[in-house]
């Protein structure tokens, strides 16, 4: 199959897959699936439903849309020399990818600079990220990458902190680059002392509970791996009747969010996927515990489980289908939306803990275990890029105080910047309702104590997105292993040491 | 051409215009050897390399690959499930297709309508079609999947693609529904181009009609099955839409076919060798399957 009918079948899918989760209408799902060049016969237009809103974005006002001025002018007086430019990225389709994408017209206006963003599914950025380094094309001028990747494309990446001052003519006033949240940095853009690029996106995994059902079940918030654990049976046991499970999980057997999943289990039982010597580590005794742990949460989670991604867990919490998830913040806002039937329901706290976390200097390749694991990415420069500079405007325009903010008021998720956290118009929304920013404390709390990080290794986007989650996938589901934690973990462990020693790392 | 390149080169205008075979063929020689053999040496030879992971450097290592190919368990396992879902596929669609097929060969009033309704799954985009078996297996609200849990098959919520057992029938189903109609129709093409005579000497003999469909319907059929086998098991041999969006080769890897395994190395791993090695073993899979079917039924194209 040629990359091209890969991209092609996998933007189809993805499409569809956006607009069964509501993400976008269904007139962009039939503008999408017809650049595929797919039609649909009136019958199959039935099938689609009515239109449906992006479960992130809500109703915010213009005024919260309006581009503050001095940024108008000063990318007018810098962005002469790039007219008629145009500059490219591929992205997943992350809340501030689809904002952004809806605000580029303003960049656009005011530079004469075209951005076009190509959203499609992650393992696709990644693939286009790897063949535009490979044969160092410069097809794509900035590089979308997923926290996973950061230490695979560093050396294809120009540091912006370095790009900022050896180009001051270029350099936007105001950047404040000490507004980016330090766990943020550390966490995301620097791989061995360098910015492989401005940090971007920041899901991170925080605890969320249905308050009527706890309250109902006179439970307390959890706080920790065993109360958290000890509630989920219990509403399990208490709620299955009327078709509602403790937790549900992205265990999705293959794909990165059971990757995600796993690591946060390992990491709550005091370990790490590597130990300092560089030896896979997750079929030590504390990996074990957290597996067999996993294995016991997803007894007491929808079977659908298994099959199921971060769409997949959102839609299980929207459905009123499970009381507590340990995941991912961005799910929140959606939750609180205006057709939401658990408008209002969900609370957040801080991730729960686990038993005392291992050091990072006894954990490998940088890795930093803790109990929010974060999901972060980063946008970068590519050194290949024909049209550095142009791109470089349009990177900081991305990144800067007034997007960002503007982001997170069009989608509800967190952003990168201290002072967006701090913005007016921000902590306004902090109340029931479509865009609810109402979690961004507990966010900002999480990102400043608890958030944990994968190794940084350049062979760790194959492990998470294949090794590990299909060995995991074999376990959950009874394909092999006859539900042993420790074989599945061994099985892995040989696969992983044998792969790094060839590469080596 | 001008009349002023004509006269620089006239041998060129006269061959052109002669006719020898060259002129005809080359643009299409030229076209196959672009996108046909081009690619296909270049995947060869991408072969022959082994990419190390952490530095991206290609380093020739001729059999590296093709040992580890045939070392490779998932390899086998890939391997296995592309030819049960060959397999599996190419019967189920073959019988019901025969059986629709005989049903909707008549020339009644409505018929008509009833034999292009049949085209209508065919229209579907792959990718859009697994989509909605995708959600109609889900065991929470899925309408099938809560059908056989009505029926007491399956217990309460089962997850149909997310338990390894039944991932692969999941997805069967979804390439079975569409894939039919294509068989139905073939079929259907043969059947209406059968002579009525033989059939009603048979009738005059005392034929049943399940001797006439075994004794002369099959036999004259023969070449349009083995032509509507060979289409749609090279298709399926090479199966990847319904896969990669209901099941993402999983769970584990029991859905996981050539295909997907090549797509997962690829785009997952980002090793173009490996995934070429395998790409092409696929390949290598069809030929083998389809030539050896061809003499076997002595199909010719």
């Amino acid at each position: 199959m040629s990359f091209r009918d890969y991209d092609k079948k996998t933007f189809i899918a993805d499409a569809a897959r956006d607009f069964a989760a509501r993400r976008i209408s269904k007139r962009d799902f039939l503008k999408k699936m017809g650049l595929a060049g797919v039609g649909f016969s009136a019958f199959n237009l039935g099938l689609l439903g009515s239109t449906r809103p992006f479960r992130g974005t809500g109703p915010i006002g213009d005024a919260a849309y309006a581009q503050d001025a001095s940024m108008t002018q000063w990318l007018k007086d810098v962005s002469g020399p790039f007219k008629g430019t145009k500059i490219r990225y591929t992205s997943e389709a992350t809340p501030p990818t689809v904002v952004l994408d809806k605000l580029k017209g303003e960049f656009t206006e005011a530079t004469g600079i075209e951005v076009e963003i190509e959203i499609v599914p992650l393992e696709q950025v990644l693939a286009k990220a790897t063949q535009d380094v490979q044969g160092q094309l410069g097809s794509y001028d900035l590089y979308y990458l997923d926290q996973s990747w950061v230490a695979t494309f560093s050396p294809d990446t120009i540091d912006p902190i370095a790009y900022y001052n050896d180009k001051p003519d270029l350099a936007m006033p105001g950047m404040d680059w000490d507004d980016f949240a330090k766990p943020l940095v550390d966490g995301l853009a620097l791989y061995e002392g360098k910015w492989a690029g401005i940090p971007f996106d920041i899901p991170i995994f925080v605890t969320m509970y249905r308050k009527d059902i706890l309250e109902k079940h006179k439970i307390a918030p959890p706080t920790t791996v065993d109360e958290f654990t000890a509630a989920v049976k219990m509403i399990t046991e208490m709620e299955k009747g009327n078709g509602m499970y403790g937790t549900g999980l992205q265990a999705k057997s293959g794909h990165y969010s059971l990757n995600c999943d796993w690591t946060q289990m390992v990491w709550n039982e005091g370990g790490s996927i590597f130990t300092k010597d560089k030896k896979f580590s997750g079929n030590d005794e504390a990996g074990i515990r957290g597996l067999q742990l996993y294995q016991e949460w997803a007894k007491n989670a929808p079977p659908e489980s298994t099959n199921s991604t971060w769409d997949g867990q959102w839609q299980m919490g929207a459905s009123g289908q499970v009381a507590l998830i340990n995941s991912w913040d961005e799910f929140f806002p959606g939750w609180d939306g205006a057709d939401s039937k658990v408008q209002g329901l969900w609370e957040a706290v801080r991730p729960i803990r686990g038993k005392p976390l291992r050091a990072v200097a006894d954990a490998g390749f940088g890795e930093i275990p803790n109990y929010g694991h974060q999901g972060g990415s980063i946008l970068g420069l590519s050194k290949y890029s024909k049209n550095i500079d142009a791109a470089w405007l349009f990177m900081q325009w991305a990144c800067s105080k007034d997007i960002m903010v503007r982001c997170t008021l069009g989608g509800g998720f967190a952003p990168m910047r201290l002072s967006s956290f701090a913005d007016e118009r921000v902590k306004a929304k902090q109340v029931v309702g479509p865009g609810t920013t109402r979690h961004l404390p507990i966010v900002l709390e999480t990102i400043n104590n608890d958030i944990a990080s994968e190794p940084d290794m350049p062979l760790w986007a194959g492990f998470s997105n294949n090794e590990i989650p299909v060995a995991l996938g074999k376990l959950l589901t009874g394909q092999d292993y006859g539900g042993d934690a420790k074989k599945c973990m061994d099985d892995v462990a040989a696969q992983i040491d044998k792969a790094v020693a060839e590469s080596g790392l | 051409m001008s009349a002023a390149a004509a006269a620089r080169a006239p041998w060129l205008s006269r061959f052109i215009t002669s006719e020898h075979p060259l002129p005809w063929l080359l643009p299409a020689a030229a076209l196959m050897t672009v996108f046909g053999i081009y690619p296909l040496v270049s995947a060869f030879i991408s072969t022959l390399y082994r990419k190390n992971a952490a530095t991206r450097k290609l380093v020739f290592d001729p059999d590296y690959n093709w040992v580890k190919v045939f070392g490779d368990e998932r390899m086998w396992n890939a391997l296995m499930n592309t030819l049960i879902y060959t397999g599996v596929a190419l019967v189920f669609q073959l019988a019901l297709g025969m059986l629709i097929a005989l049903l909707l060969d008549s020339d009644r009033k409505g018929y008509g309508f009833m034999r292009a309704l049949m085209t209508l799954p065919l229209v579907i985009p792959p990718a859009v079609t697994a989509m909605m078996f995708l959600m109609m297996l889900n065991g929470s609200f899925g309408v099938i999947a809560q059908g056989i849990i009505w029926t007491g098959l399956l217990p309460d919520n089962f997850s149909i693609l997310g338990n390894a057992s039944t991932a692969l029938p999941g997805v069967l189903l979804a390439e079975i529904w569409q894939w039919t109609p294509f068989m139905v129709l073939i079929m259907l093409a043969g059947l209406r181009s059968l002579p009525k005579e033989p059939f009603e000497a048979a009738a005059i003999d005392g034929a049943t009609n399940v001797q006439a469909f075994f004794k002369l319907t099959l036999p004259m059929m023969s070449k349009v099955i083995a032509i509507a086998v060979l289409i749609r098991g090279i298709d399926l041999l090479r199966a990847f839409d319904y896969v990669k969006v209901m099941t993402d080769s999983g769970p584990g890897t029991a859905t996981e076919t050539l295909t997907s395994y090549s797509g997962r190395i690829y785009f997952g791993n980002a090793d173009f060798p490996y995934a070429s090695t395998i790409a092409l073993l696929t390949l290598i899979l069809v030929i083998i399957t389809s030539t050896f079917f061809m003499k076997a039924f002595k199909v010719k194209l």
